[in-house]
């Protein structure tokens, strides 16, 4: 495809940079029909060959295509953008002579492959300081068509700062971009944004700040996936933090469902589910254990699994064991803290199981079995279970022993109905979802309806003939006439 | 009614206010209006953006902190500690660590497990360092009684009362008794059918009988003196019952649903 800035290359020309002007040249021919158009797939059509662009960038390229539209754009600030673009690339300036009028669109486009030029070749300064002025002039001019790029320079802004270890520095760019993309209703900016907040907070703990954040920003509901999946992921952390495990669950569980199952994927999906993990645990409930053979999650969830199996058996010393051995790996993860909340849940669970196995049981055993400090220690544990309903059971204070109640049985109870209860809700929830989300075909229907239309049309008249016939041939059909009416 | 103190004067009023509370018997009323003037004189718009005047700030703050504590006055400490959370962990603002950082940080998470608010103890307790967490006296206590609250182990953290790092936790674990008391009578009322007099004391942890009679008129426990028992009411096995409201419910909701044109 042999474009208008080819003219002005003088240096015999690769086949590699033909090819990379081709894509490039291609590229702003979608970006501006998109604009022409007003129609966003054309945008994420140019967006999406980045990929495969990113590994083929060449500075001298680059500088030619930014030379080539620099001289044209509309906006001063853009033009300014990629005057520093093009001198970060350290290329001398050719001189282009643009035939047309250069769209910010565009040009914002390429400025964003020089972040990514930059991005791989680890100059995370320059980039650094080049994405700011990016993103003041992609936010100053607040146009909608602008929406999926200027998201995707603030992430490699985001990046580039959390790279060179100054992520707090990036949080007022952040904010005035949540405001500048609520106000003009750009709604992939605005989620991307969201997330890379969350994120932001969650490096640093505050997790006070972040719920806030959550709470009082609305996350777009038709953000891509790949964004809800994310968001959906911080939102788990946070809760599982402050304690609101159920909600923790939901979250998590979700973002594993939103996440494409590609192998590229596969650190995202170690990482919810890792937390996934501890959050079930948290909230009483022990995972599946197919969750941990899946191959993707098995090497990384090893630790993991032996935290649930101790959990699930109840011993404290395997418990303890467990946490030391793989103390750094937590670590690294995060939840350390979270793991420690385990030892409450570890108690819970040998209760419980002593409690099923035994109608009358000292108190005294119960302390060596468990291995807690003291009888006393282990009598107010067993109050607190039972108050707690984890066990049924009676506690005799003068000859020291718990008695468990009688195994009830449990079909005597409502204990069933409400389990079935929440199950049918389920399904009537689910079938209605699906009658909803059904799609006919498209003209199909409409020839149906002729169809009908023209079916009923019939039908009418041949009632109409019928009546008709009936008043004519004979006077006292009152019978027949009453059958039709019927 | 003095005027507003001058940046100046603020170190020597700062300083005499010092002595004041250092000295073996405060007056507290003079310190109190001595901080009240300290903390007005903190908004004096030259000490704000002066960073020389960042220490005395926080060493303000932390005098303020400590002597709400001996005052037992909860609220304005809850003040202080919001605002020196910002020179503990957003800007150090270059200064070294403070030596009564770790204690009132203990204090505060101690504070907030006796308010009962778990979920703000334990993002309080991401904000602290590591390495801290499992060394320093001060924030391990807290940490410790929290697993120990979790589990159920009351005497732990009744026995915890005598290794307290600083006198100044006592204060909050005197609140923190009389919530776990609570606890542990509604753990009781479900678990024992009755209780010798005594025994009933020692778990408690009540020291004479008439607290523990009091306590028991509060609850509506069933004392029998003759006997020397406390019977506690059984709660009645009302699960057993046909839930007529429940399951009506519930069939209406299902017909309506089958019956719904989504």
């Amino acid at each position: 495809m042999a474009t208008p800035e080819n003219v002005t290359m003088e240096v015999e020309a690769t086949p590699e940079q033909k090819l990379a002007e081709s894509h490039l040249a291609r590229n702003v021919k979608f970006l501006e029909r998109g604009i022409a158009t007003a129609e966003v797939h054309y945008t994420h059509r140019a967006l999406r060959t980045i990929f495969s662009l990113r590994k083929r960038l060449q500075p001298d390229v680059l500088a030619e295509s930014i030379a080539a539209h620099v001289s044209k754009s509309n906006s001063q600030v853009v033009a300014d953008c990629l005057h520093r673009a093009a001198e970060s690339l350290g290329q001398p300036r050719a001189a282009g002579t643009a035939t047309k009028a250069c769209e910010p669109e565009v040009c914002l486009f390429l400025c964003l492959l020089v972040q990514l030029y930059h991005l791989d070749h680890n100059e995370h300064e320059r980039g650094a300081q080049l994405s700011d002025v990016f993103v003041e002039a992609a936010l100053d001019l607040q146009r909608r068509t602008l929406d999926p790029i200027v998201s995707r320079i603030i992430f490699y802004c985001s990046r580039f700062f959390e790279v060179t270890g100054r992520l707090a520095d990036a949080r007022p760019m952040l904010l005035r971009a949540l405001q500048t993309a609520t106000l003009t209703n750009m709604k992939e900016t605005k989620a991307m944004v969201l997330t890379l907040l969350l994120r932001n907070y969650l490096n640093y703990k505050l997790y006070d700040q972040a719920e806030r954040l959550a709470a009082r920003s609305s996350f777009p509901t038709d953000a891509p996936n790949n964004l809800l999946a994310r968001y959906l992921y911080y939102m788990g952390r946070i809760e599982a933090v402050q304690l609101n495990y159920s909600q923790a669950q939901v979250h998590l569980l979700e973002a594993t469902r939103k996440a494409p199952s590609t192998p590229a994927t596969a650190g995202f999906q170690q990482t919810v589910h890792k937390i996934y993990v501890i959050v079930e645990l948290l909230m009483g409930n022990i995972p599946e254990r197919s969750l941990f053979r899946t191959p993707v999650l098995k090497k990384p969830l090893q630790p993991y699994f032996e935290l649930a199996q101790a959990v699930r058996v109840g011993d404290l010393s395997q418990f303890q064991d467990v946490v030391s051995r793989y103390q750094d790996q937590f670590l690294k993860d995060q939840v350390l803290i979270l793991v420690q909340r385990l030892r409450h849940n570890v108690i819970k669970a040998g209760i419980r199981s002593i409690s099923v196995a035994y109608s009358r049981i000292s108190l005294r055993d119960i302390c060596l079995k468990l291995h807690l400090d003291s009888e006393e220690d282990a009598e107010y544990i067993v109050a607190k279970a039972i108050r707690d309903g984890v066990i049924d059971a009676t506690i005799d204070h003068e000859k020291g022993f718990v008695k468990s109640a009688e195994v009830h049985n449990v079909y005597g109870t409502s204990d069933p109905q409400h389990a079935f209860d929440k199950r049918i809700t389920f399904c009537l929830g689910l079938y209605n979802e699906s009658v909803k989300s059904m799609r006919y075909p498209g003209g199909d229907h409409r020839k149906e309806l002729a169809y009908a239309d023209e079916a009923i049309k019939r039908e009418r008249e041949l009632a109409q003939e019928i009546e008709n016939e009936e008043y004519d041939s004979d006077s006292d059909a009152m019978d027949d006439a009453t059958d039709e009416d019927l | 009614m003095t005027g507003v103190p001058s940046a100046q004067e603020l170190s020597g009023l700062y300083d005499r206010t010092r002595a004041e509370l250092d000295s073996p018997k405060p007056n507290h009323n003079a310190v109190k209006t001595q901080l009240s003037q300290l903390k007005i004189a903190l908004h004096n718009a030259q000490v704000e953006l002066d960073p020389r005047f960042q220490l005395t700030k926080r060493s303000i703050l932390e005098m303020g902190a400590e002597f709400s504590i001996k005052t037992g006055d909860i609220a304005a400490f809850e003040r202080y500690i919001a605002q020196l959370e910002v020179f503990y962990y957003d800007h150090k603002h270059g200064l070294a660590d403070s030596k009564v950082m770790y204690p009132l940080v203990g204090l505060n998470l101690l504070r907030l497990l006796s308010e009962n608010l778990i979920a703000d103890f334990h993002t309080t307790l991401e904000r602290i360092d590591l390495a801290q967490l499992q060394s320093n006296p001060y924030i391990v206590h807290p940490v410790k009684l929290e697993q120990a609250l979790m589990e159920g182990s009351y005497k732990k953290v009744w026995q915890a009362r005598a290794e307290v790092p600083t006198p100044e936790y006592l204060f909050f674990m005197d609140i923190l008794m009389a919530t776990i008391r609570n606890e542990v009578a509604s753990c009781a009322e479900k678990s024992y059918s009755s209780l010798p007099f005594d025994d009933a004391k020692s778990v408690l942890f009540f020291t004479s009988m008439d607290e523990l009679l009091r306590f028991a008129q509060e609850r509506r426990w069933a004392v029998s003196p003759s006997e020397k028992r406390i019977t506690f009411p059984s709660t009645a096995e009302n699960t057993r019952m046909f839930q007529g409201e429940t399951i009506m419910k519930q069939t209406l909701a299902y017909a309506r649903e089958l019956e719904r044109i989504v």
